[in-house]
């Protein structure tokens, strides 16, 4: 809890912090991206980058981070500590400063996902109370970080969730017990029961929910996305062999009882090496995209007809973002490279190598 | 949008693949030579021996000829050892690599789906695509080794078994000797997946890739070999010990601890030669672990991973292999920083 005086001096900086508009103004593009990076093994760095791949601003940070949250209005973003994870890191971009650091309760640890509401009122994480190994959703008032809803995330290992609307979150519930004295360590690979969850924000109800069949439980529900027909798009980690012919990529709806399978070509479906990283539908919602680290690419299907599109080859890419340009991607890797990808036209730009830097897993726009 | 690896005509007609061509052809040239192309060509004709010899034991079934076979089998094995490492090129086609070794096999479904197709009628196995959808669990080394050593399983009483001995030391030839023959015929950029932007270099990718692949079979050998089976962290189970029932498990890891030496050393110049003009010292720091890991694993009792020890002695005697192994990953890494590749940042980081 904030001391009066903190609380007044961070609402003072964050009622100063300017609307992301004014910032763009001051830069070349009207869109920014925010990512972590870094440039060894010991120098982490949050920072944004402007269409034309240059860096406009950066801050170091003191461990590796996962996933930016931008704040919607306001020229504030966040970094999500790398799991277990336990701060946030938000700045003030228009004066580098940073504003404020929201660590979890006693007891739990983020994921390394984050997200604003719609207003920037609130900010929503996923936490893992590792005692018991319950998944939780917590809603904290913005900026002052005040707790004001904990729910039951309906499972274990809520990585990622995203908005359905206002009132409801999906959660992928990636079904991974971790404990933070055993750093990633699975504590229940053989009873895993991952799961996507549709979460009333009002009450914490569970609105509906779908899981694998039992022989899949291994497959790790990690990352989704959802396009503005209600489509969640859900990408998988496999937890059991390399071998094993498993889907990888699935659809969901919030009134479809089970989970849809896209279809992957056998050679491609094995390169993804059981691993996708990034999920992101592009601006028309038409267009799904899903990156692999490990496979060394970024996958595509077209949603509606399920078909599969191909692939745009990147080692080390993870990083994904839908562009204001319909069926357009941007890709960072994490060996430096930023490219533009438009799969429905065969299209693909190098905005910049920044051979020294490392891009890190997530990547996510800023539109003015 | 690239479905499949470009031929390396399409490659070199690049601008950029010319920008810096050659810097890496040393190591490149000689590992792929001297370590994969030979190793796919001796591992190819020792499958072709052991298909001979499955053969011949099943034409007159005895004690000498299963012998024979289970020595047969036994090189096949270690030769595919100096090869394991590299899950890259032609081995990764039809799984070509998990089936030559499916292991850990946690769940016996080896055994199963062997006891189902020795009960099954043997014709389906001469059906044209039999083998390129059958299970990975059949079409490889570890099948053979559940016949020719699980008790479960008598070729030498049973026709119908040694049938399947023999159909599946057969596919095994056909895929190794697919192997061998697809890398004589080509070159490591081949397999390499072609990528936008100016300063893609085919060859420093292929060299990346191997690498990669090196340090991620160098965490095998410690933890699925070495510290799984004998419960090194946790409980042991010796049954997951690579190819224990033929008695292989240490001699595996001694062999494959040997082809990193030879990963390192050959070429003109060798990866050796190159990290010691950029850092003298990590370079022979990893080419003394090399040698330490060696003679390490040779210290070892033969029957180490057999029963009639216990975990404590067991642990005991692993601790300095471990450890040395460790610290080979630790250079190794450290060492390909060095020479400037950029392996794993996203793709190790697993989340």
């Amino acid at each position: 809890m904030l001391s009066r005086r903190s609380f007044l001096a961070l609402s003072g900086a964050v009622l100063s912090a300017p609307s992301w508009a004014a910032i763009t103004q001051q830069n070349t593009g009207a869109t920014l991206y925010a990512s972590a990076y870094s440039l060894s093994k010991t120098e982490h760095f949050f920072g944004l980058f402007d269409k034309k791949g240059d860096v406009i601003w950066s801050s170091p940070l003191t461990d590796r981070a996962h996933a930016p949250v931008i704040h919607p209005n306001q020229s504030i973003v966040g970094i999500v500590a790398r799991r277990p994870g336990f701060f946030i890191d938000f700045f003030d971009v228009s004066n580098n400063q940073r504003i404020q650091r929201i660590e979890p309760t006693q007891d739990h640890h983020f994921y390394g996902h984050a997200l604003f509401t719609h207003d920037g009122s609130k900010l929503i994480t996923q936490e893992n109370h590792y005692p018991s190994g319950q998944g939780k959703i917590f809603i904290r008032e913005w900026p002052s970080g005040n707790i004001v809803n904990v729910f039951k995330s309906n499972g274990v290992g809520p990585h990622e969730s995203v908005f359905l609307n206002e009132d409801v979150l999906v959660i992928a519930n990636g079904g991974l017990q971790t404990h933070p004295d055993n750093d990633r360590e699975i504590l229940n690979l053989d009873t895993m029961q991952p799961n996507v969850t549709y979460l009333s924000l009002k009450d914490g109800q569970v609105i509906h929910h779908t899981a694998h069949e039992q022989d899949l439980h291994q497959l790790s529900i990690r990352h989704l996305d959802v396009n503005s027909n209600g489509v969640v798009a859900l990408g998988f980690q496999y937890q059991g062999e390399l071998w094993d012919q498993v889907p990888l990529v699935g659809l969901s709806r919030i009134n479809q009882p089970k989970m849809e399978y896209l279809p992957i070509p056998e050679n491609i479906r094995v390169r993804f090496k059981q691993y996708c990283g990034s999920v992101c539908f592009d601006q028309s919602g038409e267009v799904l995209a899903i990156s692999t680290p490990r496979g060394g690419f970024v996958a595509y299907w077209h949603v509606n007809s399920k078909t599969f599109l191909g692939v745009e080859n990147c080692r080390d890419v993870c990083g994904l973002v839908a562009t204001n340009n319909a069926h357009e991607f941007l890709l960072t890797s994490g060996n430096g490279k930023q490219l533009l990808n438009n799969p429905v036209q065969n299209q693909t730009v190098m905005v910049q190598n920044h051979a020294n830097m490392h891009w890190d897993n997530h990547l996510r726009s800023i539109k003015a | 949008m690239n479905y499949f690896p470009k031929l390396l005509a399409l490659a070199i007609s690049t601008t950029s693949f010319m920008v810096s061509a050659g810097e890496w052809q040393g190591p490149l040239g000689g590992i792929t030579n001297q370590v994969i192309k030979q190793g796919y060509s001796v591992f190819s004709d020792s499958s072709q021996q052991l298909q001979q010899a499955t053969q011949a034991f099943c034409a007159a079934p005895s004690d000498q000829s299963l012998l024979q076979a289970q020595t047969a089998f036994q090189t096949n094995a270690l030769d595919w050892q100096q090869v394991q490492w590299l899950n890259f090129g032609p081995v990764t086609y039809f799984m070509r690599y998990y089936a030559f070794e499916y292991w850990p096999d946690k769940k016996g479904v080896t055994q199963r789906q062997l006891r189902a197709l020795a009960q099954g009628d043997p014709a389906v196995m001469d059906a044209p695509k039999f083998w390129t959808s059958a299970s990975i669990a059949v079409r490889g080394l570890t099948a053979v080794e559940s016949l020719l050593y699980h008790p479960d399983f008598t070729p030498s009483e049973s026709a119908t078994q040694c049938q399947l001995l023999q159909k599946v030391t057969a596919h095994h030839f056909d895929s190794a000797n697919a192997v061998a023959k697809q890398w004589q015929e080509a070159k490591a950029q081949d397999w390499v997946f072609d990528e936008e932007g100016s300063g893609f270099d085919a060859e420093s990718v292929a060299l990346e890739q191997f690498l990669q692949q090196w340090i991620e079979h160098m965490s095998a050998v410690k933890d699925a070999k070495l510290e799984t089976p004998i419960g090194y962290n946790s409980r042991e189970n010796l049954k997951l010990a690579e190819f224990y029932r033929s008695d292989l498990s240490l001699k595996a890891i001694q062999r494959n601890l040997q082809s990193y030496r030879e990963i390192y050393h050959v070429g003109s110049p060798s990866l050796y030669d190159m990290a010691l003009q950029k850092s003298p010292e990590l370079a022979q720091q990893l080419e003394e672990q090399l040698t330490k890991n060696i003679k390490i694993a040779l210290q070892l009792p033969d029957d180490y991973f057999q029963s009639g020890r216990t975990q404590e002695e067991r642990v005991e005697l692993a601790i300095p292999l471990v450890k040395s192994i460790s610290n080979s990953q630790t250079y190794l890494a450290n060492l390909v920083t060095t020479l400037g590749f950029q392996i794993g940042f996203n793709s190790r980081d697993g989340d």
